[in-house]
């Protein structure tokens, strides 16, 4: 019996506190793996391009451009890797922005676990060559 | 003088007129109605009387013909022997002059212009007198009503004390002083008066010179007025406001100037302790936003960021212990939940992040969403924006929508609340418009105590260079409006 493999992972906020959270709870996930960390948009943009992952977790404010600038550039160099904002609350405008950069889900940062974990193995599941 | 002999003693005897008056002649001065003409005899008893004098005096000529002129003095001039003074000076001189006191038939007094004239026959012999009265009692009263004005006006001009009023020569030497001038300048006018106009200008004032030079333009265009430094006697400085007006006579020449000096020195430092006060309030007004907004992105990016990842791990732990303890670590998590609900609103409160990102529409659009309850009052938000405002102009009036919303919410006991932005005369109009209790009139100061919020509206809106208002009706509900300009504030005009 072979293991699947699992789903690469990107994620890419300034607050330490919520990155190594976030990549606790990916990790926890069977099927998940947190393959590359970014602090602000442009690490997350050559992490990107290095690693190609299935599915990038963006902060929408954060240094270098945020998520926005973020977004649109793992898109050209990135162009499988499934793109997810976790924003907070106030940021609900920004999130427009993001989704005309190519970014097709956005959570709002207080949900539960659960909810993360099921969007982020969506977008796994929907990236090309998974 | 007169030699003060009685005039009672005469003799009845009735002198013929020198010559007949031809007709027309005697028609013309019998009906002439603005002089008395009428003659007396060489002792002072009357001759003849006309229509003028029977109008002037109230006797009809068979009253009055046959009777002494001295019936027409006051008793003081007939005890004065004044009636037969004034013949006698007629005879000597040939015409006497006089205007004084005269009694009609009624005791009334008029003031009369008196012509008497002796009238002397070929041989050089005296025939007796024409006199000719006129009633200059309304002239009389016209001069006396004007000299008193004019002493009035003196004494007015004497005792003012808010404005100092002098004159100058036509060189410009103090010429006359009043009270308020000496109040404001602290000479008394034996100090001041005979010297140049110079000694109240500032020594740079008068380097430049700017004395004889409003003194040149009062010439020429007839007024000055200026406002600006001026030197007390003390030395002291104050802040004065001038009106040099030239003075010319009737044929033109120049006589001298008028000024008029008003001390403005304590309302100019009303208006800068004013502006200066609004200065700072507006400083603390713009810090106070500045820390708010520090204050907000600090939880915003701190705290509720930590609060989140503390939430997340809680989460994951729960899912990674047995039950019993998984159910306490869920109510932590709970609990963190709360608690950031509790602070994203805090962080709404302190600056609405909205507004620096979508603009002052959004901002109160997700305001009100927030902050109305909507079961209880409905509420509408009209965006007529044709321009958005700059962004510390929409703080602003985010700020003073927020106080009015907060006081219907407290005070209205509304069922709707419209708001209502407008881009009107290059700034924003904003209308709030509520269907409750209303207030009572317009209000226009604060009810006093605790209560700041209109006071605070006012100000903020005033601060920006605009206007605030609160109107209502009782039972008909309460508006707030206010305009800002689009404009920056422009700095006040400093003065030299
Ligand atoms: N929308 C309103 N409807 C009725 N009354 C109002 C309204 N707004 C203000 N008031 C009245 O004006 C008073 C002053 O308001 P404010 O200065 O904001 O002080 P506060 O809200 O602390 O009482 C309130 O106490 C209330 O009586
Ligand atoms: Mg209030």
């Amino acid at each position: 019996m072979t293991t699947p493999p699992r789903s690469r992972v990107l994620i890419a906020d300034d607050d330490a506190m919520i990155r190594s959270a976030l990549r606790a709870v990916l990790d926890a996930e069977p099927d998940l793996e947190v393959i590359a960390v970014a602090r602000d948009a442009g690490e997350a943009v050559v992490l990107a391009e290095q690693h190609t992952p299935a599915v990038a977790v963006l902060d929408v404010r954060m240094p270098g451009g945020g998520g926005t600038r973020a977004a649109r550039e793992i898109r050209l160099r990135s162009p499988n890797t499934r793109l997810l904002a976790f924003s907070a609350h106030s940021e609900m405008g920004a999130l427009d922005q993001m989704r005309r950069v190519g970014v097709t889900e956005c959570l709002v940062k207080g949900v539960s676990n659960a909810e993360i974990v099921a969007t982020v193995r969506r977008l796994a599941q929907a990236a090309p060559g998974q | 003088m007169h030699d003060g002999s009685t005039p009672q003693r005469h003799d009845r005897r009735i002198p013929p007129p020198v010559r007949p008056p031809d007709t027309a002649l005697r028609l013309l001065v019998q009906n002439v109605l603005d002089y008395g003409i009428f003659m007396l005899d060489t002792r002072g008893y009357v001759v003849t009387w006309n229509a003028g004098a029977e109008r002037i005096k109230g006797y009809r000529a068979d009253e009055i013909v046959g009777r002494h002129f001295s019936t027409f003095y006051p008793a003081e001039d007939v005890a004065a022997g004044k009636p037969d003074w004034e013949l006698e000076v007629a005879v000597a001189e040939g015409r006497l002059e006089d205007e004084g006191w005269r009694i009609r038939k009624d005791g009334s007094r008029f003031w009369a212009n008196v012509v008497i004239t002796a009238l002397f026959d070929e041989t050089g012999e005296l025939r007796g007198f024409g006199k000719v009265t006129r009633d200059l009692t309304e002239r009389r009263m016209a001069e006396e009503r004007l000299r008193e004005s004019e002493e009035r006006f003196r004494l007015l001009v004497q005792n003012v004390l808010d404005y100092g009023i002098f004159m100058l020569d036509t060189r410009g030497y103090v010429a006359s002083w009043n009270a308020g001038a000496e109040r404001i300048k602290g000479y008394r006018a034996d100090e001041i008066v005979g010297r140049h106009f110079s000694t109240f200008y500032p020594a740079e004032d008068v380097a430049a010179g700017k004395p004889d030079w409003e003194l040149e333009v009062a010439v020429a265009e007839g007024r000055l007025e200026d406002e600006g430094w001026r030197i007390r006697k003390d030395g002291s400085r104050f802040w004065a406001n001038v009106v040099i007006t030239a003075l010319f006579d009737e044929t033109g020449e120049l006589r001298g100037f008028g000024k008029v000096t008003r001390d403005l020195t304590e309302r100019r430092m009303a208006e800068q302790a004013l502006s200066e006060g609004r200065r700072l309030l507006s400083h603390l007004v713009e810090v106070q936003e500045m820390e708010r907004r520090r204050i907000a992105w600090d939880v915003h990016d701190d705290s509720i960021q930590s609060m989140v990842a503390v939430g997340m791990r809680l989460q994951l732990l729960a899912s990674q212990l047995p039950e019993e303890h998984a159910t306490a670590l869920r109510q932590l998590d709970e609990s963190i939940r709360d608690t950031i609900g509790r602070l994203r609103n805090l962080v709404f409160r302190l600056r609405p992040p909205v507004i620096d990102e979508h603009g002052l529409i959004a901002a109160l659009s997700s305001y009100m969403a927030e902050a109305l309850p909507a079961s209880r009052l409905s509420h509408s938000l009209r965006d007529e924006l044709h321009e958005e405002p700059r962004p510390e102009t929409a703080v602003t009036i985010f700020r003073i929508c927020q106080e009015a919303l907060v006081n219907v919410l407290k005070h209205a006991r509304a069922s709707a609340v419209e708001v209502s932005v407008r881009t009107v005369d290059n700034g924003t109009l904003v209308r709030v418009v509520d269907n409750g209790v209303g207030v009572d009139g317009p209000v226009t100061r604060q009810p006093g105590g605790d209560h700041f919020g209109v006071l605070e509206m006012r100000e903020r809106a005033e601060i920006a260079g605009g206007w605030w208002a609160m109107t209502g009706e009782p039972g008909r509900g309460t508006t707030v409006e206010f305009w800002l300009p689009n404009l920056p504030i422009l700095p006040l005009p400093e003065r030299p």
